[in-house]
């Protein structure tokens, strides 16, 4: 059954470039909080741009040297043509990095279409009026680039759709602790919705929640994650149950996204959308501190969690600010927590062995 | 205005005055606001509020080499070096409640803007959080169209919650004249802040970058008030003088006219200097020549919609347009100012300010075929940056420029 979620994100390229020769088209979106609801109601495909684990695509994107590795690796692989399947980019922003290397991607012609999403800061009645005209200019232009225009109704359906994967996902969460399920295998239950089709993941996550086996007793100490880049939290994840822990539950800020509250399903589906948005995601830089902090602790209360490893990407001032309030109020509460800051490349990682190794130990 | 005199009003608007006017309202009971650069400080000054500019202390404190104390305490707090250095030497300076000027007293509200990069949203954030000071955000969606009408209109409600923020915080109620009156005097301060960057396309270009690095102060920090429209206007006479009597920075004359790409590196100005010492002289920055002064369409404020024009002032932010305009800029400047060269300085610190450059290279060399030099460092943060390593390549940029002045006439 996992096999399946896997394999769905291990050949997102080509899956994807499938549904191009259907006829479908395929938007990307960088990063999670770009409305895919709006992409999927104008007929098309929103995927994910996820960062590879070939860590030579960074050398490619030739960016400057104090930049993330995401930023780096993403611009590789579209300078590799790994993304040759993409109609246009839709880029909503947590970050200043993510929010100018759009400016490259323009520059460059990367994609035939490119797309900020103007998410404003608040969550006010005059933000969200904002907002709901700032979906419908989108709305507007993704239509006229697939021929399908975003009516009402069709956009009621699209985020009935994604209301449904966010429930499943939290029914997913909820059963996870317990459950015999890996924490790796976890992961590409997560990343294969961020770049499969949702009606797709839907059914498949439907399935795997009435085969879920039960779980072995878990070996202590048990772990949350939280991370951005993937490919670094699968090695995390490994490290730490190299050394006898069990993360039982992670936080990357895109899953958090499917995990929080479903958009409403009623009046003005654009006003709807707009209020499901704006400041309801638990994500570093966009979301208030306390309930940040708040959000992380009771998710390891749920889950059993005794311990937090919080993974830096270097150079990403999203999580590296974020740090310093979350730990404020870590060692207020005594939660016991590791940061650790690392390149996404294997010697990078490979260096925090140790820490990992020593944080597991004084959890026994 | 009448004739004042430059060095008078001069010694009004340095940074040790305005700490001596901070402590000065304090203790007159004025509330104090930690403030962003690039909000309407003009309403703040029209309503009495005094604002503190954590970045400008931050710049201020490098600039003098007293910026290692407030790093220190932001490591100690666990933020990462990856991190903007105004952000933290900013929030060294609030938790420490000490400038290099002496100490600062508690404020009273925050207020930020989220348009010149992301960490202020953050910044202001942990400040609200941790100080527990009531805070206020304007917000400006990120754009790549600034000039939008729906976009300017958003901005200026934000200008009149932030009224209503600060009225609802503070005993101060906003006069529309006092308003009037202090966007006449910040008008007239960047009117003739514009003038003055206008006199640079003079041969030889009067100004040294050095000297405006440290004169762009009142206009970030203290717009609105009279000694600040007093001091640009009687600037700009001196600068007149100075065209007239053909003075220039560049030592033995000036034989290569530059463009400075990025904030200035504070912790280094010194830098700009040894350019000078070479008869290199800056004629235009986008630092000085965008970020700053009247950036309304006409180039003046409109004192009959007051909140209108400052929301189209505010929202009008060079690093929120698309390469391709942010060339335009560099294409005219370039031809206006008859630039020889562009040092382009990689910020590590700034996103907005760095990401793009390499492409503005290749379209600057595309077009104009000028040299260009790009330093790698940070701002305010002086680790890894090498002095010897500086002068180095600021001497093989130079000799390049020789070259070419040998092999064509012009360099």
């Amino acid at each position: 059954m996992i096999a399946r979620f896997r394999e769905l994100f291990e050949q997102r390229h080509d899956r994807a470039r499938a549904l191009k020769r259907q006829g479908r088209k395929i938007i990307a979106s960088f990063y999670g909080l770009t409305p895919k609801e709006l992409v999927h109601a104008a007929g098309m495909v929103p995927v994910q741009l996820v960062e590879d684990r070939d860590s030579r695509y960074e050398a490619k994107g030739e960016l400057l040297p104090y930049l993330c590795g995401m930023s780096k690796n993403l611009t590789g692989q579209i300078a590799s043509g790994v993304l040759d399947y993409v109609d246009g980019v839709m880029v909503a922003t947590v970050c200043d990095t993510n929010r100018h290397l759009l400016d490259i991607w323009v520059h460059q012609r990367a994609f035939p279409n490119h797309w900020l999403v103007r998410t404003p800061a608040k969550d006010d009645e005059g933000a969200v009026t904002y907002f709901t005209n700032e979906l419908k200019r989108l709305a507007a232009e993704l239509g006229a680039v697939s021929g399908h225009p975003v009516t009402d109704d069709g956009l009621r359906e699209s985020i009935a759709l994604f209301n449904e994967n966010r429930s499943l996902f939290r029914r997913f969460y909820a059963a996870r602790p317990t459950a015999g399920i890996s924490a790796e295998d976890a992961v590409y239950v997560f990343a294969a919705t961020l770049t499969s089709p949702v009606e797709e993941h839907n059914a498949l996550m439907r399935e795997l929640l009435a085969s879920l086996p039960p779980g072995a007793p878990r070996s202590d100490p048990k772990l949350m994650l939280s991370a951005l880049n993937m490919p670094m939290a699968l090695e995390t994840i490994r490290m730490a149950e190299k050394y006898g822990a069990t993360v039982v539950t992670d936080d990357f800020p895109h899953n958090a996204r499917y995990g929080s509250t479903e958009v409403p399903t009623d009046g003005d589906p654009f006003r709807a959308l707009a209020r499901g948005y704006l400041r309801k995601v638990p994500a570093p830089g966009s979301f208030p501190l306390e309930d940040r902090a708040v959000w992380i602790r009771e998710a390891m209360e749920r889950a059993s969690a005794q311990g937090l490893i919080y993974v830096i990407q270097l150079y990403c001032d999203a999580y590296a600010f974020e740090y310093a309030t979350l730990k404020e109020r870590f060692d207020r509460w005594k939660l016991p927590h590791l940061k650790i800051e690392a390149e996404a490349t294997p010697s990078s990682i490979e260096q925090l062995n140790v820490r990992v190794q020593s944080f597991v130990e004084s959890l026994l | 205005m009448g004739e004042v005199d430059l060095k008078t009003v001069q010694k009004k608007v340095t940074a040790g005055a305005s700490h001596r006017k901070l402590l000065a309202a304090a203790e007159s009971g004025q509330p104090i606001c930690v403030a962003s650069a690039g909000i309407p400080n003009e309403v703040m000054h029209a309503m009495g509020v005094y604002p503190i500019y954590p970045e400008s202390l931050a710049a201020i404190s490098a600039g003098i080499g007293k910026a290692g104390p407030f790093f220190d305490e932001s490591r100690t707090r666990g933020l990462s070096n990856a991190i903007c250095s105004y952000t933290r030497s900013g929030l060294g300076i609030c938790w420490t409640s000490q400038t290099a000027f002496g100490p600062i007293p508690r404020p009273t509200i925050a207020v930020t803007d989220v348009n010149m990069c992301c960490l202020h949203a953050t910044w202001w954030a942990y400040l609200e959080d941790h100080f527990t000071l009531p805070t206020f955000y304007m917000d400006m969606p990120v754009t790549d169209d600034p000039g939008a009408p729906e976009y300017i209109d958003y901005y200026e409600s934000q200008v009149r919650d932030m009224v209503a923020f600060v009225e609802r915080h503070t005993a101060c109620r906003l006069d529309m004249d006092r308003l009037r009156e202090a966007l006449a005097d910040s008008d007239r301060a960047g009117h003739y802040w514009k003038k003055m960057m206008e006199l640079r396309r003079h041969r030889p270009s009067p100004m040294s970058f050095r000297a405006l690095a440290g004169q762009v102060l009142p206009l970030v920090i203290a717009l609105g008030e009279r000694d600040t429209a007093d001091f640009y206007e009687a600037l700009y006479h001196q600068c007149l003088e100075d065209v007239k009597e053909g003075k220039t920075p560049a030592q033995g004359g000036e034989k290569y006219r530059l463009i400075w790409n990025g904030i200035p590196i504070w912790h280094h100005l010194q830098l700009i200097n040894y350019f000078e010492e070479k008869g290199a002289s800056f004629v235009w920055e986008p630092y000085t020549s965008l970020n700053w002064g009247n950036k309304t369409s006409t180039g003046r404020l409109d004192l009959d919609r007051p909140f209108h024009t400052l929301a189209e002032k505010y929202t009008n932010v060079y690093t929120n347009k698309p390469i391709a305009t942010r060339f335009e800029y560099f294409d005219q400047a370039i031809r206006d100012y008859a630039v020889d060269g562009v040092v382009m300085f990689s910020n590590r610190s700034c996103r907005p300010q760095s990401i793009g450059q390499q492409e503005l290279v290749q379209l600057i060399q595309e077009r104009h075929g000028l040299p260009v030099l790009i330093f790698e460092g940070d701002q305010a943060d002086p680790e890894g940056f090498s002095w010897d390593d500086a002068r180095m390549r600021v001497d093989g940029f130079i000799e390049i420029l020789e070259g070419r002045t040998r092999r064509g006439g012009q360099a």
